[in-house]
């Protein structure tokens, strides 16, 4: 029975190692790329105002963390420019998908594993900001780093609380209505442009429409920034109200835009929201079977990406309204973390993600519309066989995505929930609309 | 086949056939469709009416969600920590099973409940403090963080308690009668008796971190991280509804798992199967 | 050997386990408890104790009893269906016919094909349009989109899940049983069903105990294919929603740590009710040597 011992022996040697191994891995950091061996670790050299040092500076690598995997080409065009120029500091871009971004980050933040740099969505600034997750930035803007008036559409405000900037601005996005020319040639309508209002979106959608055959003239889902929120705006309703203590939605020119759009499903101008379910509306119109979408210039790339339809679909503005031609601008932000251990070398990077260079190499690979002024051009013609100008155009009237304040992430989740109830039939528009109300106003009143 | 094996067992076996082949239909659809879809273009895929089969397959959905996907690195990964969490836990639990089904101690029920009512909380309970207790250990976004909490299974231990309890005592008795300690007995008299257990937790255990979705996509960021279905999620939020690439990054993740069931099958199905009324 | 040195083995033993599951496992859930006690801002670095607050909040919540029944409706669906199913499989997998092994891996293939994949096959299955499920039945039917019908969708995609691993389990119990029984019974003349009832079930019990604990549980925890099949926009989701998805929601959406928390305090101790009931009753059915 000796050999029972030994396995004994072994069995418990197995666990102490794996006890050490554990408390040994302490302290190590995984986004800490310093070398050992390097000649000269001193801190100070990193400093950005002795470049001109000759002191071997310590060599770092950055995480610069995403959500958009197509824009991920695009960000490291850039990472890989930022190390031309600063060669001791590398930078790993890594994506996180929208869907576990935030979960991830709220892990993240309180446990102070934020990454050096990351993007911000005006929706979830004030949480990080308040928390004191996000380096500020106001003392560089001061000394005059940078100016934010480089950018363009006022984007350089969005991430402020109490007079402190968090963020660079990166790019702006406004809504477009993407159309299948090959659907409107077979029924001999001429394109939309930019006289079309709502009513003339309703007529041609229930006209090109073939149900039975599975194509319909336009998707009315149930969205916000690329949806509905459009409607309301355009038809003299709101979101929240100018002052933010109000919800929009129950506005009787907000309902009326939501049961316009509504209607059209009843019409079976578009498919029905257990369809769009099924399978997302643009990918629908990505195989040919929606003749007119309401889409997010950032989704360009991908529509054009489809075989199905490449070559015979453009952009147009969305349609006028009753008060004006709706849209929604959103900016996202380049932003950095409060606890990251290279604040120097992660400012270097964050102030060249907000430069001039990033900008053209953002719009030159079609990323993104980039924030920087006079540089969108570029975007423009990154994709000539498509009107991309439309969304510059549009972002001169484009109402703020109604973000920044601390209720905004509490009641845009619910209210998804709420709308899917009515636009699954279980309640009447007009009642989901308000049902939203009532709880925005409640969660407005919760986080003051 | 109902009349050769009618034959050979003089019984008449084909209703059993009848519901087997029916059964099995039933349960390989899926996977068929999944197969059949990742073949197809994404207007067949969605067409109305139904296309079963693909005109011409169309394999450029593997190319592109290969492309899109760190796939060596999700393999290599999945493979490494789930032999980390199939390991240890057997190791572990098998022990502290016997001593919890077998040996009289104090504080045995109030301590087997202690392991067992972890089984009764939720996964997602653990995602925050389990992150941060990673995040001191300095884990976050590392190939350990994959696995180290999976160390020990209070599942296999409840399973294996189970088995050891259905344990006639003579053999035991036996055993302590020639002087064996309760590791020797354990490890000698008692171990092999449950063979078929094991293997059936080794599978069970295989599976569950093969098929783990959400922990490593919250500790980890990097694609070289991620595991299979971790990294399945990402083409998830790359490609929506484009179901031909969705379906072939899933025939992608699960196919080594099938392959190795495949050659494996013998031995685990009837490991489980047939070892236990051996002993 | 006397009891004192069994008592060190038996510690011993049971210690890797023990230890891994308080430090992995069991702080986090009695954080969780302490959690529910509080109210945290910014993201749990700020914490005021509030009592009871967030129960009284959760009881006059009807959203949480209409999860809290949802959750029961599905494990009552989807625990006698899996046994049955995987006892019945079983049995018919026991036997000396052609083919075994084939029929093995066909029911074992759910089994390796990981939830997240499975998922994404049964959406294009179930859907309405262009769905093989409508195909075959000859219907439209929004399966996971309307609310009478996605908790039997669920349904089917777990016990669908569920029966090979299950259906091993018993098999391996089913080994357990020593032919000598058997062959006393052919002498005797039994016939099928009697030896299934007779010695087949009543040798099987231990394991058929421990399988339906382990669904039980398994089963009220319900969340993944919620989260991967049914999704926040669809119509359907207050009629499924379990109480696990509803701590995701409060937990990682809506960031009330405090009042999810407080969900699954109340689930944890439905659980240890429903798990203590199991181990009372089990002198009354389960059989051990």
């Amino acid at each position: 029975m000796a050999f029972g011992k030994k396995t004994w022996i072994s069995a418990l040697s197995l666990l102490v190692v794996t006890a050490l191994a554990l408390t040994g891995c302490g302290g190590s950091q995984s986004n800490d790329g310093s070398e050992a061996s390097s000649p000269d670790g001193s801190k100070g050299a990193s400093a950005p105002a002795s470049q001109a040092s000759d002191k071997p500076k310590e060599n770092v690598t950055l995480t610069y963390t995403i959500w958009d995997q197509l824009q991920q080409p695009a960000m490291e065009a850039i990472a890989k420019e930022f190390t031309a120029e600063n060669p001791n500091i590398k930078v790993k871009v890594e994506v996180i998908p929208w869907g576990d971004y935030w979960t991830k980050m709220s892990a993240a933040a309180p446990a102070g594993t934020l990454p050096d740099v990351f993007w911000m969505h005006s929706g979830q600034f004030v949480k990080y900001a308040s928390g004191k997750f996000l380096e500020p930035i106001t003392g560089k803007v001061q000394a005059g780093e940078i100016d934010l008036n480089d950018y363009a559409a006022n984007l350089g405000s969005i991430y402020t609380l109490d007079s402190q900037n968090y963020a660079i601005p990166k790019d702006f996005d406004t809504i477009g209505l993407a159309y299948n020319k090959e659907l409107f040639d077979q029924a001999g309508v001429p394109y939309p442009d930019d006289t079309w209002d709502y009513a003339k979106l309703a007529q041609v959608a229930k006209q090109l429409s073939q149900p039975d055959k599975g194509i319909y003239g336009f998707a009315a889902k149930m969205d916000t920034q690329t949806g509905y929120w459009n409607d309301m705006l355009a038809n003299g309703g709101s979101i929240v109200t100018a002052d933010g203590s109000k919800s929009g939605y129950d506005d009787p020119a907000s309902i009326e835009a939501l049961k316009a759009r509504y209607q059209m499903i009843l019409d079976k101008a578009s498919p029905t929201h257990q369809q769009m379910t099924d399978t997302d509306s643009t990918e629908m119109f990505k195989s040919g079977k929606i003749a007119m979408i309401f889409e997010g210039d950032w989704r360009t790339t991908d529509i054009d990406g489809s075989d199905i339809i490449k070559g015979k679909w453009n952009w147009a503005p969305l349609p006028k309204g009753k008060s004006k031609r709706g849209n929604i601008i959103n900016g996202l932000g380049n932003v950095m973390s409060a606890s990251g251990k290279h604040k120097d070398e992660a400012w270097q990077f964050l102030k060249f993600l907000g430069s001039k260079r990033a900008a053209e190499i953002t719009a030159q690979m079609g990323a993104a519309i980039p924030a920087f002024k006079d540089t969108q051009a570029a975007w423009v013609q990154s994709k000539p066989h498509l009107n991309l100008k439309v969304f510059i155009d549009q972002a001169a009237d484009a109402a703020p995505y109604p973000a920044g304040s601390k209720a905004y992430p509490v009641w845009f989740p619910k209210e998804a929930e709420i709308m899917a109830q009515a636009w699954g039939g279980k309640i009447s528009i007009e009642d989901g609309a308000k049902q939203v109300a009532a709880m925005m106003n409640q969660a407005i009143a919760d986080n003051k | 086949m109902a009349t050769r094996s009618q034959a050979r067992s003089g019984k008449s076996n084909w209703p059993i056939h009848l519901v087997l082949i029916a059964a099995s239909v039933v349960i390989i659809v899926p996977f068929l469709w999944m197969v059949l879809t990742s073949l197809k273009t994404v207007t067949e895929a969605t067409q109305i009416p139904v296309k079963i089969f693909p005109s011409h397959p169309d394999w450029s959905s593997y190319a592109k969600a290969f492309e899109k996907s760190d796939f060596k690195h999700y393999y290599l990964n999945t493979a490494f920590s789930a032999f980390m969490k199939t390991v240890f836990p057997v190791i572990f639990s098998s022990m502290a099973a016997y001593a919890f089904a077998r040996i009289r101690f104090p504080g045995r029920t109030i301590l087997f409940f202690v392991v067992i009512s972890v089984m009764m909380v939720p996964n997602p309970v653990f995602y925050t403090p389990q992150y941060l207790l990673m995040s001191q250990w300095g884990l976050v976004n590392t190939v350990t963080a994959l696995w180290i909490c999976s160390l020990v299974s209070p599942f296999a231990t409840f399973m294996l308690r189970q088995f050891f309890l259905g344990i006639s005592k003579e053999l035991e008795e036996a055993a302590i009668l020639d002087g064996c300690n309760p590791f020797q007995t354990f490890r000698y008299i008692m171990l092999p008796l449950v063979k078929s257990a094991l293997v059936a937790i080794v599978i069970i255990h295989l599976l569950w971190s093969w098929n783990e979705l959400q922990w490593p996509l919250i500790i980890n960021s990097s694609p070289d991280k991620l595991t299979l279905s971790s990294g399945l999620a990402t083409l998830v939020s790359m490609f929506s509804t484009n179901y031909p690439i969705l379906m072939a990054g899933a025939f992608m993740a699960v196919i080594p798992m099938i392959v190795l069931f495949f050659i494996f099958q013998k031995r685990f199905i009837e490991g489980v199967a047939f070892s236990a009324h051996k002993g | 050997m006397n009891s004192k040195s069994r008592y060190v083995w038996a510690y011993a033993m049971i210690a890797p386990t023990l230890l891994g599951t308080v430090l992995f496992w069991s702080w986090p859930a009695v954080y969780s408890i302490y959690l529910s006690f509080l109210k945290s801002e910014n993201f749990g670095l700020v914490n005021h104790w509030v009592g009871f607050a967030n129960y009284e909040r959760l009881f006059q919540d009807p959203e949480f009893w209409r999860n809290l029944r949802n959750t029961l409706y599905y494990a009552v669906l989807f625990v006698p269906l899996t046994l049955v199913f995987s006892t019945f499989f079983a049995v018919l997998l026991n036997a000396k016919i052609r083919g075994l092994s084939a029929y093995r891996v066909f029911f074992f293939l759910p089994q390796v094909t990981m939830p997240a994949a499975a998922a994404m096959v049964w959406v294009v299955l179930f859907a309405q349009d262009y769905g093989f499920i409508n195909y075959v039945l000859g219907t439209h039917v929004a399966w996971i989109s309307d609310t009478r019908f996605a908790m039997f969708a669920l349904v089917i995609v777990g016990v669908w899940g569920a029966i090979g691993l299950n259906m091993l389990l018993i098999l391996a119990g089913l080994q357990g049983i020593p032919r000598v029984l058997y062959e006393a019974a052919e002498i005797d003349g039994a016939v099928r069903f009697r030896k299934f009832r007779y010695i087949t079930l009543p040798l099987l019990t231990p394991t058929l105990f421990f399988t339906s604990v382990v669904l039980m549980i398994g089963a009220t925890q319900i969340f993944d294919s919620i989260y991967l099949l049914i999704g926040k926009t669809n119509v359907a989701l207050p009629a499924v929603r379990s109480l696990v998805y509803a701590y995701y929601q409060n937990a990682f959406v809506y960031y009330d740590q405090n009042y999810a928390a407080a969900i699954v305090d109340v689930l944890l101790v439905i659980n240890l009710i429903l798990t203590g009931l199991q181990f009372a009753f089990q002198k009354k059915w389960v059989i051990y040597d």
